[in-house]
């Protein structure tokens, strides 16, 4: 029977490890079948169920572009009491797990609120997945004219947990795309910019005329930086942010993501900030 | 039982109004029928909605896992040896709490109730002595408290709270019981009867936990149940991953459990597993001479060893 | 279809001929418990019950279904069909039937239609049997409910004195239940007198008032407020409450290995529990009890109201009958508006 909640097969085509920790690893995943990788539309901002026979599933955010045609790409940090990212990172390239989305909503780049605008993209952490994607998208030679400019701040507890290493340094050489990155604490190697990510986003004071603001990070990130942006002008109808949960279903079903009456896996995970302030507390 | 529970609510309120505690957990009528239910007092006002009552069926001393306040707790026999084995097993101290002993002859069991009315509902019920009135819809019986004991009020052998700062009242007299007697006919059954009994009660299990989140016994902040690396076993109902959960619970508790019949009592879908607890309750005592609850001191047997423990199972 | 009667001593054979096509559901009691079960024959039928222990969603929305499963050798087994029969589910009370309009929403909605819960329902009849004695805790008549109503029934049976039935046809499937040879005859002036004097006797009945009006907004309002310290403390939190709720549908997907390979199953999950949002970090957004039970009222009377304009609540009194300590919604419900 057409089942709503079976995965499609994947195989592991590709494992990078991403940083020093060796806990956050990058997985490049193929479709077995060309229809099952036609039907997988998504926009940036995307999460997907990943799926691992016999551990569970899990929601993880797209890390691809959706432009990337041929595969797919989620980057999912294990943790000790996670089943399915301690089984994720305990498999070996050529593996075979499932794939069930794309879900949820995402950043509404193809419409007029984002069109044509100044994009600052704010990430820490290991959070910084759906901000790729959408980097990926946006310097994309199709879609790089419909907006202006675009600067990123990224930052990571110390260099060894930056991810994304080398897509950041090309980044950061090619034109088109203004970098920022930082740690919270250097190394003995480290020649850039060290600093929290609220206080270098003072420091830089990006300017909020006509720009939209997407934010990605741990809660705590989040909490520190919304009233720099806002005090910068930034305002609350156009800074984006990406909420998590704990899923089941991924489909609005089974109750567990709401905030309010809002799911996360239905109406977000992409929150506004004024939707944010308006969810009942335990949003953050 | 009236006197009691006027002393109660002066000594509840006398002792809001000293400050010597800052919170009285005991009961309260319920919204139904013949229902009490727990109640936590911080007003020395409010000590008038303290009740004692046979149909007073919580065993209150769980809640002292969570309160972090002072605490007059009010107790019976069974609940009493419950707070024995908490501080004995260093979850609450001796001095943060004042235990309000309050002697039981018993507490009436609300199934037993349901069954005598078959299908009406129980609209009301009027206690006196040691007699009750039951009320329903074309019916009206008066009976015997006795008749409507919970079965492990019938083999009790604390009415009186082992530990106690005030009592209600006067101790009150312990008969004979045959403690055992149930356990020793069920054991002597074949044993695919006995299995077929535990499987046909456990097939009724929803899972919901009620019995092992109102257990005193119960405390650990994360319960085996509830953990996911490793998945010691499956959260659907399957029949052997229940039963190996009940199975588990009896042990974990075993030579702990004080047999206050809260986990019988609070399962909705009737399931009776007693009987697994007073097996091992039974060869606690026999193996190891120690009884849960009744000494401050003597440690539970699981939780420790002496050299002259029995070891015949040691081949 | 005008409104027939069958006499009690009748109705055993009328049901032996409908057992033919269908698989008929009926209330038994066994082990002091009362619920819904596969019968063969009316004997079987436990009549004299208020409602039964379990709500009928089970039969939907079971507590545990293997979703699909994978053998060792990886090759997709495909589920099979789920209901090998049409069923009839008999003497289902009108607020369990109203549930199932609940349930609908979140199951059958216009975005996914989950097809487990989609086959079992059109694959059910439903005939209602109005409840002539509800119980202290029945409150349907305030959640737009009420002991003889017809939502999402196909047939509404009510008993008319001893020895007799009225039944009321909701739908044409319901009025196709009855064919011409079965022991039916029409209702005479007498007895649709005897019906309306049972309907208002009964509606009286239902004493328990709880007032829906300004609910939503007042909770709303009072998210913050100290008043869930106080409401929560009795609360075990098991899941007594939601589970033997006729609206509660959370749920977990969760994989099992068997012998034969693995199975991912669809599981009940209650919002009670400590780990229902705990995550893999180890943050939980609802780290004690007190956010828990703030949660499980505000969704049944705030949120499930602003996704569905309807309250996910039919009276049926199931939670304060069970509920260990007596946690009393109708009571909450009150001191919400007071405070």
């Amino acid at each position: 029977m057409n089942s709503l909640y079976r995965p499609k097969p994947v195989t592991v085509r590709k494992i990078v490890i991403e940083n020093e920790a060796k806990d956050i690893k990058t997985f490049e995943l193929v479709f077995l079948s060309k229809e099952d990788r036609e039907r997988f539309k998504f926009t940036c901002g995307q999460f997907a169920m990943l799926s691992v026979l016999g551990a569970g599933e899990s929601p993880i955010g797209i890390a691809s572009s959706p432009l990337d045609d041929e595969y797919l790409q989620f980057t999912v940090k294990r943790y000790p009491t996670g089943v399915l990212t301690t089984a994720l990172h305990s498999l070996e390239e050529g593996s075979r797990i499932g794939v069930r989305g794309p879900y949820g909503n995402f950043y509404p780049l193809e419409t007029e609120t984002m069109e044509g605008k100044n994009i600052l993209m704010v990430g820490g952490g290991f959070a910084f997945t759906t901000l790729r994607s959408t980097i990926r998208y946006l310097l994309h030679e199709k879609n790089r004219s419909r907006f202006k400019d675009i600067t990123v701040l990224y930052g990571a507890r110390s260099p060894g947990e930056l991810i994304y290493k080398s897509e950041l340094k090309e980044w950061e050489e090619r034109g088109g795309i203004t970098m920022y990155i930082t740690v919270d604490k250097g190394d003995e190697n480290w020649e850039g910019r060290v600093g929290l990510v609220p206080n270098v986003l003072k420091e830089v004071a990006p300017s909020s005329e006509n720009t939209v603001t997407l934010i990605c990070g741990p809660p705590i990130m989040l909490k520190y930086t919304m009233l720099p942006l806002l005090d910068l002008g930034f305002s609350p109808e156009k800074i984006f942010t990406s909420l998590e949960r704990r899923m089941s279903c991924g489909i609005g079903k089974c109750g567990r993501c709401n905030i309010g009456s809002k799911y996360v896996c239905k109406d977000g995970p992409v929150f506004t900030y004024r939707e944010i302030g308006e969810l009942p507390e335990e949003a953050l | 039982m009236p006197e009691n529970e006027k002393q109660l609510r002066e000594v509840a309120e006398k002792l809001l109004i000293d400050k010597k505690v800052d919170l009285i957990i005991g009961y309260e009528k319920g919204t139904l029928p013949l229902r009490t239910r727990p109640t936590f007092i911080r007003e020395p006002e409010e000590t008038k909605r303290l009740v004692w009552n046979s149909r007073c069926e919580n065993n209150l001393s769980f809640y002292l896992k969570t309160v972090k306040e002072k605490v007059g707790i009010v107790a019976k026999g069974c609940d009493s040896r419950s707070i024995v084995g908490l501080i004995k097993e260093s979850q609450v101290k001796r001095e943060d709490i004042f235990i309000i002993g309050v002697p039981c002859p018993g507490i009436i069991d609300k199934k037993k109730i349901e069954d005598i009315l078959d299908g009406r509902e129980l609209l009301e019920g009027v206690e006196s002595d040691s007699q009750i009135l039951l009320k329903a819809e074309g019916f009206e019986e008066t009976l015997d408290q006795d008749k409507l004991l919970h079965a492990s009020c019938r083999s009790c052998r604390h009415r009186n709270p082992v530990l106690y700062d005030t009592l209600m009242g006067k101790e009150i007299s312990q008969p004979q019981t045959d403690e055992y007697s149930d356990v020793e006919e069920f054991a002597s059954k074949q044993d695919n009867e006995r299995w077929a009994y535990f499987n046909d009660e456990t097939s009724r299990c929803i899972r919901c936990y009620a019995c092992r989140n109102v257990c005193p016994a119960c405390y650990c902040p994360q319960c085996f149940v509830d953990q996911s690396l490793p998945t010691w076993f499956d959260r659907t109902p399957h029949l052997s991953d229940t039963l190996i959960f009940h199975i588990i619970r009896t042990l974990h508790t075993a030579g702990r459990c004080v047999n206050c019949g809260a986990c019988s009592r609070v399962c909705p879908m009737n399931v009776e597993l007693r009987m697994l607890n007073k097996k091992t309750e039974k060869d606690v005592k026999e193996l190891y001479g120690y009884e849960a609850g009744t000494d401050l001191e003597e440690l539970p047997p699981m939780a420790t060893f002496k050299i002259d423990d029995p070891q015949e199972f040691i081949k | 279809m005008k409104e027939k009667i069958i006499k009690k001593e009748q109705l055993g054979r009328w049901l032996e001929k409908l057992g033919k096509e269908y698989e008929i559901w009926a209330p038994v009691k066994k082990n002091g418990l009362v619920f819904f079960h596969p019968i063969k024959s009316a004997k079987e039928i436990y009549f004299n019950f208020l409602n039964s222990k379990k709500t009928p969603k089970d039969l939907f929305f079971p507590q545990s279904e293997v979703l699909f499963s994978f053998p060792k050798e990886e090759v997709e087994k495909e589920a099979e069909t789920i209901l090998p029969k049409s069923r009839i589910i008999f003497a289902i009370r009108p607020c369990d039937a109203k549930s199932l309009a609940l349930l609908d929403q979140v199951f059958d909605s216009e975005d996914y239609r989950d097809p487990y819960y989609v086959e079992r329902r059109e694959g059910t009849l439903l005939v209602g049997m109005a409840c002539t004695h509800p119980q202290t805790s029945c409150f349907c008549t305030s959640m737009r409910g009420g002991p003889f109503e017809k939502n999402c029934l196909d047939l509404l049976m009510v008993e008319l004195g001893d020895d007799k039935y009225l039944v009321e046809a909701v739908t044409q499937t319901g009025k196709d239940l009855i064919g011409k040879d079965d022991p039916f005859e029409d209702a005479q002036g007498k007895d649709r007198e005897r019906l309306a004097k049972v309907k208002k006797e009964t509606e009286e009945k239902v004493k328990s008032k709880v007032v829906m009006e300004g609910l939503e907004e007042k909770l709303d309002k009072i998210f913050d407020s100290p008043f869930w310290d106080r409401i929560h403390q009795r609360c075990l939190g098991c899941a007594i409450c939601t589970y033997l709720c006729s609206t509660c549908h959370c749920f977990a997907l969760l994989d099992e290995k068997v012998n034969s390979g693995v199975q991912r199953v669809r599981s009940w999950d209650s919002c009670m529990f400590p780990g229902f949002t705990l995550e893999a970090s180890g943050h939980n957004p609802r780290i004690s009890n007190r956010e828990r039970m703030r949660q499980r009222v505000m969704h049944k009377f705030n949120y499930f109201v602003k996704n569905f304009g309807e309250t996910a609540c039919v009276g049926c009194g199931r939670c304060i009958q069970n509920c260990p300590v007596n946690i009393d919604i109708r009571e909450i419900i009150e001191e919400i508006k007071n405070e």
